[in-house]
């Protein structure tokens, strides 16, 4: 039963076309009484049955006015949705294991505010909406609500069905909309925790090259990340400056010995972890401590190769690289 | 200083959380859904509610925990116990009231998830109508409404989750849906079909109304005296008989143990009974009676009605006494139309066996009532011919031998005929009528008690005769041979006032009729007129709106002989209807679309006629790009594709010195070339 259920909520879903702007009209707006729908029908019977019994015609009249109101309440409830446009705007990139924030405004052309519209994602189990995110709409204006979401894996992703509902005003009733978002969410694998140094750079073939000097790791451009022990002296504070402005606090120490430029490859096969997955991972790692040292890299992947370059053009450019890969 | 006050209040209660805001306000409102059961639920049920509430209160003022099921627990079977205590069942609609008033409070104290709040809600909703087995006047329709919309409002207010909005939004928002809801309330209550109670009442379902009593005891009828309360209403088709002649006949209590007076319970077989025998002469007076529910089967009519009294569904039935009897006690407002005549004569003419029911006394009581039978039948002669001048010498005794009406004529001893007769010598209608009768029966003339209303008012606001419990009377009837019954008032020879003229004992008003009353005595009858005047017809059409005037409706709509299945048609017909018109609209606003589109869709319509090519979803800046290609650079071309980039402006810049309207208009006067330039 449940699983047939599932089977239908999924083909229904299919079918509704993807868009990043939904206006929600008579078609797209579905209403079913609550729980508490059901509890308020039940006592309009236990009412009704009291006036009967008891041949109460103000008890007739009271029966009849909340139920009149409770039917009020329904169209009220629709007419809160009804009308709305929904608008995502494209979500930024995030990195596995984030939620995505999704922003969308709603926004309402009605004379009247629309009040309790909540927000979600639609759960592919079921109904169970974990976290709506609610707001009320002004009158000829608009809102805007974020919605997290976190993507299961890496990779360029459909977005989940999203929901709109509200149980306003009475919560007996609960009008709500299936939407299918048209943009698609971009995620780039987890960077790990704790990575390795970056891997030793290469000899820049050409000129210079004097000696044969062995780099320990992590040393390029004459610079590199701030180690246990180095002198106040040895500290680019230029750069620190602006990483502290950035709010980033990283250190980077000045390598005396570094003459030779040297060219930094990340390279999938060369990571020292195992499983594409936990390379993807450290190599994300890398690049976001490369970039972050505002060093030149270049990234080898199977199948791709992007030369050395830094910015953040390049750095999101290895980050579609490694999301896709 | 209001203002202060007021200020100040404001602050304070913008200060509260919203949480604690919107509990007080439920628990306010729950407030006074208690507060208007208190004089119908035990006094200990009132405190507790009371007691609770202000505890839930100061708990949601100080931030603390609610209390723990313990505390729960133990208040619910406290009030199971009291409630026990206190209507020695748990069940009826007495302990059922009691219950849910507590209960409801109770629930206050544990309300944390969305469940719990809607179980107030929907208790509190029931509660309502629990109002209503007490009372169905005007004033507490009036604080059932305020209870409803309060109940409403904060359901809306719990629905609206987002920042702090005013109470005020959700009460117009609560206030706005009950309006809309009334014309659904008025279809349903009208059509609805009003049926039998589905299954028996409670057995308590009938107590706690006054009324009249088919006994009779020394100081019962002097409660109802003073009771101000309606007994029932009356137009008369024509004019109203004199006051002195109405007399509503109620019980006839035939049997006397020495305290009480009851109804006859005759040790003859029914075949003896006395007969009615009831002949009517002169000019019927014909009126309608609604008559307030009284649990009891009496019909009152005026004395006598020979014809069965008229109204949907009643079956009435006449006793040997004249008495009109419905076949269920009337226990909802109940109308129906009447005819009587003032003239008649009832009872046997000649002396009947069954007669001696109506003489017996119990003995060893009123010895010195019965040696003045003896001393009274020695003055003026014994047996049926001297009857009424024996009947008159008494009169003639009560007129003027110092007896005095009154309504505290304090506890009378065991001889109640004895101390009237010769020790106290006042007393209402009761002791008069007892007395009177006792003396008569002592004598060998047949007498018994009426008891009934006499009198009554006009309200001159709408001209409904009003009768009041106070108007409850006694008074006596007499056999004499050849006469039959003949009614005597003996309350009149010793009171003239209290029958036939319009001055009569009032109950002490309350503080603000004393008020009104000491400025402006008629101001006060005048007010009172126009409240029980509308009071009236709030029971004329809200109260009294049953089955048969539903039936009425129908046949004012067109049916020939309607019944219930008219009605669910009917009813059925209003909801297909209000669908259909509910879809058209539907259609016809979805066929209107967006007022912006459609002037869009016009431009681009007229476009084409001009033997433009264009695509059914372009925007206005488009158009007005194929405008520009297509006339080229003339002052018409110039003058559309601003109008068109105008229209864009309307729609999407963040502020446009045009509306829709002044482009609609412009549209309208907009100058086209004749020819189409190749």
């Amino acid at each position: 039963m449940a699983a047939a259920r599932q089977r239908f909520r999924r083909w229904f879903h299919e079918r509704l076309p993807r868009s990043d702007t939904l206006v929600l009209t008579q078609r797209n707006v579905y209403i079913l009484p609550t729980r508490a729908g059901w509890m308020l029908a039940v006592t309009l019977l236990v009412l009704l049955v009291g006036s009967i019994n008891y041949q109460l015609n103000l008890g007739y009249l009271l029966t009849f006015l909340l139920a009149g109101s409770a039917v009020v309440g329904m169209h009220i409830g629709h007419g809160n949705l009804r009308g709305l446009t929904l608008h995502l705007s494209p979500p930024a990139p995030v990195h596995a294991g984030q939620p995505a924030p999704l922003d969308i405004r709603l926004s309402s052309e009605r004379r009247r505010d629309r009040h309790g519209i909540g927000l979600g994602v639609l759960a592919d189990g079921g109904s169970a909406h974990t976290h709506l995110g609610w707001a009320d709409v002004p009158a000829q204006g608009s809102s805007t609500v974020q919605v997290a979401w976190t993507a299961p894996r890496r990779g360029l992703h459909d977005l989940p069905a999203l929901t709109a509902l509200t149980l306003f005003p009475l919560g007996t009733f609960r009008v709500w909309t299936v939407w299918r978002p048209a943009a698609q969410l971009l995620v780039y694998p987890a960077p790990e925790i704790h990575p390795p140094p970056l891997p030793p750079g290469q000899a820049q073939p050409g000129p210079a090259g004097s000696s044969a000097r062995v780099h320990s790791p992590g040393e390029f451009d004459g610079v590199r990340a701030y180690r246990r022990g180095d002198t106040q002296k040895t500290v680019v504070w230029k750069k620190a400056a602006q990483a502290f402005a950035a709010g980033r606090h990283e250190l980077v120490s000045r390598d005396a010995q570094s003459t030779q430029r040297q060219q930094l490859w990340l390279d999938f096969e060369q990571t020292g972890a195992h499983g594409v997955e936990a390379r993807l991972s450290r190599l994300t790692a890398w690049v976001l401590l490369a970039d972050r040292l505002g060093l030149d890299y270049g990234l080898r992947l199977p199948g791709r190769e992007l030369s050395p370059d830094q910015g953040v053009a390049h750095k999101t450019r290895c980050l579609e690289a490694l999301a896709t890969c | 200083m209001l203002t202060v006050n007021a200020l100040r209040h404001d602050s304070w209660a913008a200060r509260l959380p919203r949480d604690a805001r919107d509990t007080l306000f439920l628990l306010a409102v729950i407030g006074w859904i208690a507060f208007m059961q208190i004089p119908h639920v035990p006094a200990w049920c009132s405190a507790l509610a009371a007691g609770v509430l202000g505890w839930r209160t100061a708990i949601t003022l100080r931030g603390q925990p609610l209390p723990g099921w313990p505390w729960r627990l133990g208040l619910l079977l406290l009030t199971l116990a009291a409630t026990w205590f206190s209507h020695r069942t748990l069940l009826g609609r007495d302990a059922g009231v009691t219950l849910i008033v507590v209960l409801l409070a109770l629930k206050t104290l544990e309300l944390r998830a969305r469940r719990d709040a809607f179980v107030v809600f929907f208790l509190g909703f029931f509660t309502l109508l629990t109002h209503f087995f007490f009372s169905q006047s005007l004033l507490t329709a009036a604080g059932i409404l305020i209870a409803l919309l309060g109940l409403l409002t904060a359901l809306v207010n719990a629905h609206m989750p987002v920042g702090r909005p005013p109470l005020a939004q959700a009460a117009r928002t609560a206030a706005g849906m009950a309006a809309l809801g009334a014309p659904i309330m008025l279809v349903l209550f009208l059509l609805f079909p009003r049926m039998a109670p589905l299954w028996g009442l409670p057995g308590d379902a009938n107590t706690g109304r006054s009324g009249l009593s088919n006994r009779m005891q020394v100081g019962q009828i002097a409660q109802l005296v003073l009771d101000d309360a309606i007994a029932m209403r009356i137009r008369f088709e024509g004019e109203p008989p004199p006051q002195s002649q109405l007399y509503f006949r109620g019980p006839v209590l035939s049997d006397f143990n020495g305290v009480e007076w009851r109804p006859l319970r005759s040790g003859f077989p029914a075949s003896m009974a006395l007969p009615a025998n009831l002949s009517v002469s002169g000019e019927a007076v014909r009126y309608e009676v609604t008559l307030e529910p009284h649990q009891r089967r009496w019909l009152l009519t005026l004395d006598a009605s020979p014809l069965a009294p008229e109204a949907l569904g009643l079956n009435a039935r006449m006793t040997p006494d004249l008495q009109w009897l419905a076949e269920a006690p009337v226990n909802q407002l109940l109308r129906y139309r009447a005819q009587s005549h003032t003239a008649f004569r009832h009872g046997p003419l000649d002396n009947n066996l069954a007669l001696q029911d109506e003489l017996t006394l119990p003995p060893g009581y009123n010895p010195r009532t019965l040696a003045l039978a003896v001393e009274l039948r020695r003055q003026y002669g014994a047996g049926p011919q001297a009857a009424p001048a024996l009947v008159a010498a008494v009169l003639d005794r009560l007129r003027t031998g110092g007896y005095q009406y009154t309504l505290e004529p304090g506890v009378f001893g065991q001889h109640t005929a004895d101390e009237f007769w010769f020790d106290r010598r006042t007393g209402f209608c009761e002791h008069i009528a007892s007395s009177f009768v006792i003396l008569l029966r002592a004598m060998d003339i047949p007498a018994r008690i009426v008891t009934g209303y006499q009198g009554g008012e006009l309200n001159g606001v709408d001209g409904y005769w009003t009768v009041r419990q106070r108007d409850a009377h006694a008074w006596a009837e007499v056999w004499l041979a050849g006469q039959g019954w003949v009614r005597v008032d003996p309350t009149s020879a010793v009171a003239p006032g209290r029958t036939g003229s319009l001055e009569r004992l009032n109950a002490p008003g309350g503080v603000f009729t004393g008020a009104i009353g000491a400025i402006n005595p008629n101001l006060a009858a005048q007010l009172r007129a126009t409240w029980e005047a509308i009071n009236n017809r709030w029971n004329q059409w809200v109260l009294n709106y049953t089955q048969g005037q539903q039936l009425n409706l129908l046949k004012n709509l067109g049916f020939t002989s309607p019944s219930w299945n008219d009605l669910i048609t009917v009813l059925l017909g209003v909801v297909v209807l209000v669908s259909v018109a509910g879809a058209g609209w539907q259609l016809w606003e979805r066929q209107q679309h967006d007022p912006w589109l459609r002037l869009l869709e016009r431009a681009r319509q007229r476009l084409q006629r001009q033997g433009l090519a264009v695509g059914a979803a372009d925007t206005p800046r488009q158009l007005a790009a194929r405008v520009s290609q297509h006339f080229g650079d003339t002052a018409i071309s110039r003058s559309v594709t601003q109008w068109l980039l105008r229209l864009e402006a309307v729609r999407y810049a963040r502020q446009s010195p045009d509306t829709l309207a002044t482009l609609r208009r412009e549209w309208q006067h907009m100058r086209w070339p004749r020819d189409t330039p190749p």
